[in-house]
Formats: C-alpha cells, structure tokens, sequence
C-alpha cells in the first residue's frame, strides 16, 4: 500500500483528495441494509466519554439504539447515559424547542457536563426545529457548549453521518482549548474509537516508542482534549475513510500532516508507528520505533508460531465493510490464512483498490447482497469461516460456519501486536471448538432411518 | 390506579423502545414473513440490531428506505419499490407494513397505497396488511399488540370474514404477549396440549426465535405461525389471551367469528398459575396431568425454601406494563417488598391496578434504588443498578449481556420455580456478601 502522506516532504500527497461530495448511492427500498446518518454521527461522537449526548426526536432514536457499541471509557461514564426529549404527538404538533431548552439545561444544571451534543433526527428535521438556534442561546445562557450534530437519519448512509460528525469536531471543537504542555511527538489518533480497549494498546506502544497521544478523536476521548487537537504534530487516521476528511481540514487550516493507517496484523502496526515517528520529524523516535518494532514483531513470531501452524492454508470470507477489510487482510494473512471472499459494500475504490493490492483475484469480491452472497462465496470458495460484524453472525451459525465477530460489538480487541495474537488464538479456538463436530451430527433417531430401509 | 410521573423534562436512561420495535417482533412469530417498516434505514437497522442482539437469532425486517427527498416528493413511491422488490424476490406469506414517527409526521397515506399494492397484484394467498405505529405513542407492548390486531383482521378478511362451517371443541386459540419469551410461549402451548387440546398460536416465537438449526438461508422468518393454521383460528372453541395487551386482538376473534375469549393477566406466580391450570380443566373436562401436581408442590417446596432470603427484600421493578404487572404478582407471592413499579407508558391495564405505578425511565428507577436489594429490568439498567447498589436481574427486552434470556421460562408452576430460585440465588448471594 502506498502511504497517503501529507507533509510535503513525499512526493505523493493526497491533500488535495478531499473526499468528493458527491451523492452515495441510493439505497434500495426493501434490500437495504446499514445504518442511517444519525448512526453514524453517534457512533463518532459518543466515545467522547465526558459529554452529555442529548437526541432531539422520538423514543426510537435512542431508545433503540444506546449502549450497542464496545467503546471503552477510562473514566467518565456521561456518554454512556441515554438522553432523549422523547417527542410525544403534543410536541410534535406543537412545537419542541421549549422542551429541548428545558432538556439542555435540566441536563448541564444537573450533570454539569464540558458539552452537550444535540442530535436531529429525522422528525425533528422534517418539522423544522430551530435546534442550532436553541443551541446558540443555551450556549451563551449557561456558559457550557451545547453543539448541534445535524444529521438526520434521513441524510443518507451510516458513512456519511460519520463524515458529518467530523465537520461538527472541526467546526465548534477543535481549536476551542489549549493543551496545559505539549512535546514534539504529540499524535492525534482519528477514527479510533477504543473498541474493547483497543486504543489502551495501541497508547502503550506509542509510549515505549516515545510519543504520545494528544488528542483522542474519540475513542476514550474527553471534550477539552479533541478541543486542543490543532496543536498535534501529526494526525493518524484509523481504517476511517469517513474521517479523511477532518485530516484533510486540520492540515489545511493547521498545518498537521496525517496519514491513514491501520493497526490490525504486526505489519500495519510497525508501519502505523514508523509512520508516526516519521511525522514527529525526530530520528530519535524514529530508531526508538524500529526497535519497538523489531523486538515485537520478533516476539511475536516466536508466540503466533503454534498457532499459525494450525491456521495455516485455513480459508476465510470477511465481511466488515469499509476500511477494515483492507486492513484485516493483512492481519489474516500474516497468520497464514487466505482471505477467498471479501465484501466491498461499503468500500470505496480506493479500498477496493488496496483490497486487491493485497488478495489479487484470489478472492471472490462481494459487492452486495448480505448474507445470501456470504453463504454463497463459503460454499463455493470452500471457506471454513467467515469473519465479519455481528449483524452477519447468527447467519453463520445456522448455517454451522465458524465466525470470528470483528466489528463494533465486539469485546476482544484485536489491535497492536498482542492484539495479533489474541486473534490468532480467537481463530483458533474458535475453528477448534468441539461444538462444529456436535452439530453436524444427527440425532440418534434420524439416523435409524438407514436400518428401516 | 395511581399512576405517577416524574416531572423532568428530558427522558434519562430510557426504559422505552419505539412501537414498531414491538410490530417487527411481532412478525417474527409469523412463517415466512416479513416486516417492513417504512421510514429512514436507521428505523429498521436499529430494530434487527437490538432484536437480534436479544434473541441471538437472525431477525427478519426490511425497510423503504426513505431519504430527506423521498420524504418531500413521495415517500410511498418507496414503499412500493420496497413491496415489489419483496414480492417478487422472496414470495412471502405475510408482509406488515408499519410506519415509524417519520412517516406519520409527513404524514403519508401509505395504508391506501398498501391497499392499492394488494388490489393491483392481485394477492390471494398471501398476507400484505399495515399497521400505524408512530414511535411518539406507546412503547414496545403496544406496538406489538396493535400489529397483532392488524394481523388479526387481515388474517379475518383473508377467511372470508364468513362463520366457519364447522367448530372443533379441542382447538383453542393463544395469543401470547409481547413480553413473553420464546420458552414461555413453548411452555404454554405445552401446558396446554397436555389437556388434550389443540392450540393454534399467534404470532408463535417460539417456533421461529427459540433456536432451530434449519440450513439454507432466507431473509424471511424462519418458522412462526403458518398462515393457514392462522386461518384456521376461527374454527377454535375458545381463544386464551396471555397479558391485557393482548384483550383488543382476542375480542377481534370474538366480534367476527363468535370466538369467546379468556384473559390472564399473566401466569407467573401461584395464584396465576393456578387459576391457568383450573381453566383448562374446565375446558377440556379432562383432570390435571399428574406432572402439574409434582410442579405445584415442587413450586411451593422452592418458595419455602426460598422464602428466608425473600423476607424483608425490597425490589425496582422497570418492565412493559403486562410484564411489570405479572412480575409484581409473583414477585407480592414471595413477600417482596415492591419500592417502585416503573412503566415506560400507561395502557388501560395500569389504569385499573391498584399497585401504584410510574411512567417513567430507569434513571427514575436508580433514584428510587437507593438501599433496594432488587433491580429488576432489561440490560440497560445494569448500570444504574450498580451505581445505587441493587442487585441486578435481567429480565424484558433487550437481554443481551446474559445467555439464554429469551429461552428461560417464566410462567405456570415450573416457570414460577425458575425464577423464585433465580432471583432468589441474587438475594442469597447478596446475603453472603453481608448486604
């Protein structure tokens, strides 16, 4: 994979390589799948743990949908509470700003949060609430931002709800705060959000190398922090296309160069890190990473050893969507697994480009169709497992495929280099697990059937 | 009735999930079916998330699709699109339509466009009904409730809307709650046929979501009510209605074929599990299987047993209103102490208890939490739970960070043992640690 590096000093930069904004395709009505924009939004902005995060619409919004992610809170638990203005029939014939400025201050006098997000939905949208001029007002009111995230279900797709959160952080947040001390290996991580702890590990190893993170956007993330997120050195963006775009702004407005990386599968770690060292513009960290590297990487080939014997040849379809499948390939096949299918529904062509960087025409490219194609390509790519996002799981069970969970609910975490190893042991108890033999058997009385003939 | 409310502006922790959640779970008791739910992907993903993540089953759910210009120019030009490409893709035997707060709020004629849909193809043999459920009504139970209704009078108009020719006298009827799990509803249908009876059930989740492993994919229900053993309903000599939620689509039954109808509050708890047995055998004129004795006394053995760790006990209860009710019932049996009951929305039921109840959210439920030993809701009170020091017990919709939720069986003698000696091993463990 080419590195898109922004510094000026390599050659190739995809600064100006904004995403376009350009429609995404229309979804089609009774074979979609996916999440809305409102999704999107939330998932981004939720692990900003500090923050009260208030949805303005009907029960469904949040009601449905809150605590369903692993992002991991090292401290504060606020962002983990739901708040709604739970829209009755009154408020919506009627009007709901007053509600929302009750909502807001009840909040900020009670919990006292560093912000509050406001969220439109797709009624409160459609009913036209004035919902950034309440905003506005209670802001001055009550001295505390209250931040309006609009993006209404019915915008479009889960990506985009996402890119959208990343205006909102470069609008109103970052540039709001000063850090109390900086150092000249300051890293902004984008895109990461912590998922079972992930982030723990990679901050460790930044560590041991010397750098640090300055701001957490938003994995583990308080609002203060993203507020002081323009006096990075250099920003990483995590597997999030999504987010591209705020790197893209933050250079231009702030000078910071980024680049996108991954840390799934050592080499994409060692590479993340080297990356960043790189920007930190000091050799010293620089050789301290390639020692880093060198010892982990090291001792993790002497402990995947038994493990990647018996996955070794093992045949796998990956269903994640977007930028993990890149990313994830990697991973799989350093531990000697061939990836036999991939789902590109919501990849885009530079992923699909760096997908096939990596598996070629080996794979079997599945651009649509769910769970039906999944099951399809294991059948006649002879995959003995699929590794993909929950929503895919129970389909593979039924069907007695082992399944690796990969995604947002997850509660493993597979980033870094002992994140490596714990995947491989997932594989591996998971391919192993004596429940596979015990399935495909039939019962007692089902087989008697033979005898009777 | 004393229903109370707290006087907050912003809902905190919220105990509620929108009505076509319930609508979407409802269907899945249906074969072959599929809902459609008509409003924004988020309206569905949400659904198939959270049910999905309860049941540790697939769920099957579609949507229209809608985008901010489907909703200004024609949202029911996608709810077309959607009908046909589910038509024509998978030939399902039941589809609901049910719309979602977006769709109310634009304010779409989309069950003139279902109908025009069903009139146009021409479809006979099949179910294509729509049900209104805008999420800034109700909660989970009724949205489960009217689309049973609904499924009711499109399963009635299907039959011909005519008398049956004939009536058995050993079939009857079930309609099971929205609050009861995959293995309540199996058990009842046990419990019922032991009688010698034969029970059609709808919708029938237990079929569908207790966990089959039939290969061969389809993104349509696996399992559930056929929809001719539906149709057959009519022919039943009584229906059994299983929480007052679901009166409304038993006196369906009643209106149009003549059906009388028995309701049950619930069927946990002596009491309840009594009088449940007692009808039975009035109705089938037959004695009560030995193995209900056995149950009984077993149920009373455990409650006798357990009763030392109950006494005293204090408990939150914060459930869908027939599942607070019926979980109050066993929970009064054991002597518990009920500190706050907490609904996420009034239905006519509360309004005739004389427990005293609160609508309300689970932040409601942790301020009333302090010094209780017993919390008892779905997964999201976990946390509460343990800020104000109470003793968790999962139960309602969603259960996900505990294996099996929607398999454990809480009703009749059997059910009632299960969760006396459940909760009961919390209080006990509670006691060992000196709380």
């Amino acid at each position: 994979m080419e590195p898109a590096v922004s510094n000026g000093r390599l050659e190739v930069s995809c600064g100006n390589k904004i995403p376009k904004s350009t429609p995404c395709p229309r979804p089609v009505p009774g074979e979609a799948s996916g999440g809305c924009s409102f999704d999107g939004a939330q998932i981004t902005l939720i692990p900003i743990a500090d923050a009260a995060h208030l949805v303005h619409g009907p029960i469904a919004c949040l009601g449905n949908s809150w605590e369903s992610r692993g992002s991991l809170s090292s401290g504060p638990e606020l962002s983990a509470y739901g708040f709604t203005t739970d829209l009755g029939e009154q408020d919506i014939i009627f009007g709901s700003e007053q509600k929302l400025h009750e909502s807001i201050r009840y909040i900020v006098s009670r919990f006292a949060p560093p912000a509050v997000f406001v969220y439109t939905t797709c009624v409160t949208a459609l009913t036209g609430e004035d919902i950034e001029g309440v905003c506005k007002a209670e802001s001055e009111r009550l001295g505390t931002p209250i931040i309006p995230v609009n993006s209404p279900g019915f915008v479009g797709s889960k990506n985009l709800g996402t890119r959208l959160a990343g205006d909102v952080l470069f609008q109103h947040i970052i540039g709001s705060t000063e850090p109390e001390q900086t150092t000249s290996h300051d890293i902004n991580l984008i895109g990461e959000y912590n998922i079972a702890g992930e982030m723990w590990h990679i901050e460790r190893l930044m560590q041991q190398a010397g750098m640090s993170i300055l701001s957490r956007i938003t994995g583990d993330g308080r609002f203060r922090e993203v507020g002081w997120a323009h006096r990075a050195k250099a920003n990483m963006v995590v597997c999030s296309r999504a987010l591209l775009g705020l790197a893209v702004q933050m250079e231009r407005k702030y000078g910071i160069p980024y680049f996108e990386g991954s840390f799934y599968g050592a080499k994409e770690t060692s590479y993340s890190l080297r990356q960043m060292a790189y920007l930190t513009g000091d050799r010293d960290v620089e050789r301290r990473v390639d020692k880093l590297a060198a010892r982990e990487e090291m001792r993790l080939s002497l402990e995947l050893e038994p493990y990647r014997k018996q996955l070794k040849g093992k045949r796998a379809v990956l269903y994640t969507g977007g930028v993990k499948s890149w990313s994830v390939i990697t991973a799989l096949q350093e531990l000697g697994i061939k990836v036999v299918g991939v789902g590109t529904n919501k990849s885009t062509a530079e992923d699909v480009s760096r997908i096939a960087d990596r598996i070629g025409d080996d794979a079997e490219y599945i651009p649509e169709g769910g769970a039906r194609q999944i099951l399809k390509t294991v059948r006649s790519r002879k995959a003995d497992m699929v590794i993909a996002g929950g929503r895919n799981m129970y389909m593979a069970l039924k069907e007695q495929i082992p399944f690796v969970d990969i995604n947002q609910e997850r509660h493993k975490a597979y980033a870094g280099y002992d994140g490596l190893l714990s995947l491989a042991k997932q594989l591996v108890h998971t391919l192993q697990h004596p429940v596979w033999e015990l399935t495909a058997k039939l019962a007692p009385w089902e087989e008697e059937t033979e005898f009777a003939d | 009735m004393l229903i109370k409310s707290a006087t907050k502006p912003v809902s905190v922790n919220p105990l509620k999930v929108g009505q076509p959640l319930g609508g979407v779970l409802a269907l899945q008791g249906m074969y072959r079916s599929m809902p459609l739910l008509h409003g924004a992907q988020g309206c569905s993903a949400f659904s198939k998330a959270l049910l999905t993540r309860h049941f540790r089953e697939p769920i099957a759910v579609q949507t229209s699709a809608l985008q901010e210009m489907d909703v200004i120019f024609d949202a029911d030009r996608n709810l077309e699109e959607a009908l046909d490409h589910i038509w024509s893709k998978h030939h399902p035997d039941v589809i609901g339509v049910i719309s979602t707060a977006l769709t109310e709020v634009a304010g779409v004629d989309f069950q003139s466009r279902v109908k025009a849909f069903k009139r146009e193809r021409a479809l006979k043999d099949s179910l294509l009904f729509s049900v209104s459920l805008p999420d800034f009504h109700g909660s989970l139970e009724t949205g489960y409730s009217s689309t049973v209704e609904s499924l009711m009078d499109a399963v009635l108009g299907l039959a011909g809307g005519k008398s049956p020719k004939k009536q058995r006298r050993t079939q009857v009827n079930l309609l099971p709650a929205s609050y009861l799990t995959a293995g309540d509803v199996m058990e009842i249908k046990d419990i019922i046929a032991s009688f010698g009876l034969e029970v059609i059930t709808l919708p029938d989740i237990s079929t569908s979501l207790s966990g089959h492993l039939l290969t061969g994919f389809s993104p349509l229900t696996r399992g559930g009510t056929p929809l001719d053993s539906a149709c057959q309903m009519l022919e039943s000599s009584c229906t059994i209605a299983i929480g007052a939620s679901m009166e409304r689509p038993a006196r369906r039954l009643t209106h149009a074929a003549g059906i009388p109808y028995h309701l049950f509050a619930g069927l946990s708890g002596l009491a309840a599990s009594d009088a449940f047995i007692h009808f039975l055998q009035k109705i089938s004129r037959e004695p009560a299987p030995v193995r209900f004795r056995w149950q009984r006394e077993n149920l009373l053995d455990s409650m006798l047993d357990a009763h030392f760790y109950y006494s005293g006990a204090s408990a939150v209860v914060a459930l869908e209103p027939d599942h607070m009710l019926s979980t109050a019932a066993w929970l009064e049996e054991m002597g518990v102490e009920l500190k706050r009951l907490i609904t996420p929305c009034s239905t006519p039921a509360l309004q005739k208890t004389e427990r005293e109840v609160w609508i309300g959210d689970l932040d409601d439920a942790e301020e009333s939490a302090q010094g209780v030993d017993l919390w008892i809701s779905n997964s999201h009170g976990r946390k509460g739970a343990a800020r104000a020091g109470a003793s968790f017990v999962p139960a309602g919709l969603p259960v996900y960070d505990e294996l099996g939720a929607h398999t454990s069986v809480s009703v009749g003698y059997r059910g009632t043992m299960e969760w006396v000696n459940k909760v009961g091993n919390v209080l006990l463990a509670e006691r060992g640690r000196g709380g």
